[in-house]
């Protein structure tokens, strides 16, 4: 089974993939606990640190309307004061270069917004300490926090557990031939 | 459009790029990674290669995505058998703990070797300053057995339990090579690669609960373990059990007696599980709960543990009928480690279900990749 890379699972858990990508993701989680676990912890990432990702409240409308009204006025302003003389120089903010401004702004306001908004509150789940094995590695986590170590590009891995709460990935290291243990423990 | 918009429109342009670039951030070795190694260390940290680390927000976390090369050397006369490097990332406070073993090591005083970490991270963002992992040295086992490292990771243990493996198996293929000759060599090649990609895997997941502990499934049994017991092993198993509920098992306590003449200071049983069609896997190793146990000869001791397991094969649970265990290794007060002899795993025909000892994998793939002189040569080195 191929899984989606993380990337897309952080992307599907905070509700930022496209329609069809999430459609995609949605068909792979129903059919495979790993990548359903990847996604429960990358939500739990979101609600163990809500405070993290609330930004102070800005009323963005508000702030919009207002910069377009000064940027209007500025330009009522240049008018005023031109009294039919040509000027020395066209404004930089007329017609087209005023539009494409607005637009850099707004792209930039939206891109802020998509990067560092607000987490929605879920219910906390507390599964308790997890070890397993994920795509190329193993894994220890609890909540939002995990500690991974990675098999980096192995054949032939061999994962064992330890019941008192370890987990051990072996193989061949391709660049020095040597065996090499990941292990990654649940703390005491 | 006039120079000076050009040019405004230019800085735009690099603050948004600046902007993007700043969410994904190279790592630089002396600010992420602190390499703590003692005056009296037997290895020296010859360089560190950091590689394509990088750190890339996701949300409100950070993602640290460690490539760590090491190149250390040997300072020391004796010749390193195996090394254990602990790397703890103190902010990540419950999965901060992991540690990269090297076992079937040969090198030589002044001899160089690499050791690779590749690490992921996931830390809020907003956390104190200082190096976000640090990796010290936990353990080194030299050729004559003796040992060096504060052992945390119960290194010297494992370290001398894959020596002793080691061993056997590279007496094993250098017997079989005496008495059979290259060919008898090549054949027990093929068939040990065979077994390592026939052999079944199952993906456990360990759940350890922080509060309440043994939550009971209303499907749930106890079922009890077969043991297999091997004429030489110094410690028997007598009796066991598990609960178990589908594709969960939990609780599993076993009560072992020492039958040998020394003082056993840990013992570990594998346990193995059957599926609804007698397939079976190795489900885990089971090290007795107890840190100081302390069993005298003659004395019966329990091992047990308060974890979950889950199985799953391909993504399906897989659901457990059957159990089985056997001692898998023991230490004794004096540091001597047990582990099975190759004849005891043969006749209870284990090889196809347990993993090739670390030593075995290395031989294997040795002769997989460079052929069956390589192979021979480097037996010949031990």
């Amino acid at each position: 089974m191929k899984h989606p890379s993380q990337a897309t699972l952080a992307l599907h858990a905070g509700g930022d993939l496209g329609p069809f990508a999430r459609w995609r993701i949605d068909r792979h989680l129903a059919d495979c606990d790993q990548c359903r676990e990847e996604v429960a912890a990358f939500g739990d990432v979101r609600e163990t640190m809500p405070e993290l990702g609330e930004m102070p409240e800005v009323a963005w409308s508000r702030l919009a309307a207002e910069m377009q009204a000064n940027i209007r006025l500025g330009l009522e302003a240049g008018e005023c004061v031109r009294t039919g003389e040509a000027p020395l120089r066209r404004s930089l903010f007329t017609g087209v270069r005023a539009a494409v401004a607005l637009a850099s702004v707004a792209a930039l306001l939206v891109t802020g917004l998509m990067i560092e908004r607000p987490m929605p509150r879920t219910n906390l789940r507390n599964e308790g300490i997890v070890v397993q094995t994920i795509p190329n590695g193993i894994q220890v986590r609890e909540g939002g926090q995990a500690l991974q170590l990675m098999n980096a590009g192995a054949q032939h891995v061999t994962y064992s557990v330890g019941a008192q709460g370890s987990m051990r990935a072996r193989f061949v290291d391709q660049e020095t031939g040597n065996v090499t243990f990941n292990t990654v423990y649940v703390e005491e | 459009m006039s120079r000076n918009s050009v040019r405004r429109f230019s800085i735009l342009g690099c603050l948004s790029v600046a902007c993007l670039l700043a969410q994904d951030l190279p790592l630089d070795s002396p600010n992420a990674v602190k390499f703590n190694l003692k005056a009296d260390s037997p290895v020296a940290l010859l360089s560190a290669s950091m590689g394509e680390s990088r750190a890339t927000p996701r949300g409100a976390a950070l993602v640290l995505d460690l490539h760590m090369a090491l190149s250390l050397r040997n300072t020391t006369p004796n010749r390193i058998r195996g090394v254990v490097l602990r790397v703890v990332s103190q902010e990540v406070a419950v999965g901060g703990k992991a540690s990269v073993s090297v076992p079937s090591l040969n090198v030589g005083p002044g001899e160089a070797f690499p050791i690779r970490i590749d690490l992921q991270l996931m830390r809020p963002t907003q956390v104190a300053g200082g190096p976000l992992v640090e990796v010290d040295l936990d353990g080194v086992l030299f050729q004559d057995f003796s040992f060096y490292g504060p052992d945390r990771l119960n290194s010297q243990r494992a370290l001398t339990a894959w020596e002793m493996e080691a061993q056997r198996d590279r007496e094993h293929f250098k017997h079989v090579l005496a008495q059979l000759g290259p060919e008898g060599l090549r054949q027990e090649m093929l068939g040990s690669l065979a077994r390592q990609a026939e052999r079944p895997q199952l993906d456990v997941r360990l759940v350890r609960r922080r509060a309440v502990s043994g939550v009971a499934v209303s499907s749930e049994h106890t079922a009890q373990f077969a043991f297999l017991k091997f004429p030489d092993s110094p410690v028997e198993p007598l009796e066991g059990w598990a609960e178990l509920a589908g594709n969960e098992a939990h609780a599993p306590r076993i009560e072992v007696r020492n039958n040998s003449a020394k003082t056993v200071k840990y013992v570990e049983v594998a346990w193995l599980v059957s599926d609804q069609k007698g397939q079976q896997y190795v489900a885990a190793s089971l090290p007795a709960s107890n840190p100081g146990l302390y069993l005298p000869p003659g004395k019966t001791a329990r091992v047990l543990q308060d974890s979950e397991l889950h199985f799953t094969r391909n993504g399906e649970p897989v659901n457990i009928r059957q159990m089985a265990g056997f001692v898998s290794q023991v230490e004794f007060a004096d540091g001597k480690v047990w582990v099975p002899n190759r004849q005891s795993l043969e006749s209870a025909a284990l090889l196809r279900v347990l993993a090739p000892s670390a030593e075995e994998q290395r031989l294997a793939d040795l002769y997989r990749k460079k052929g069956l002189q390589p192979l021979v040569d480097e037996l010949k080195k031990f």
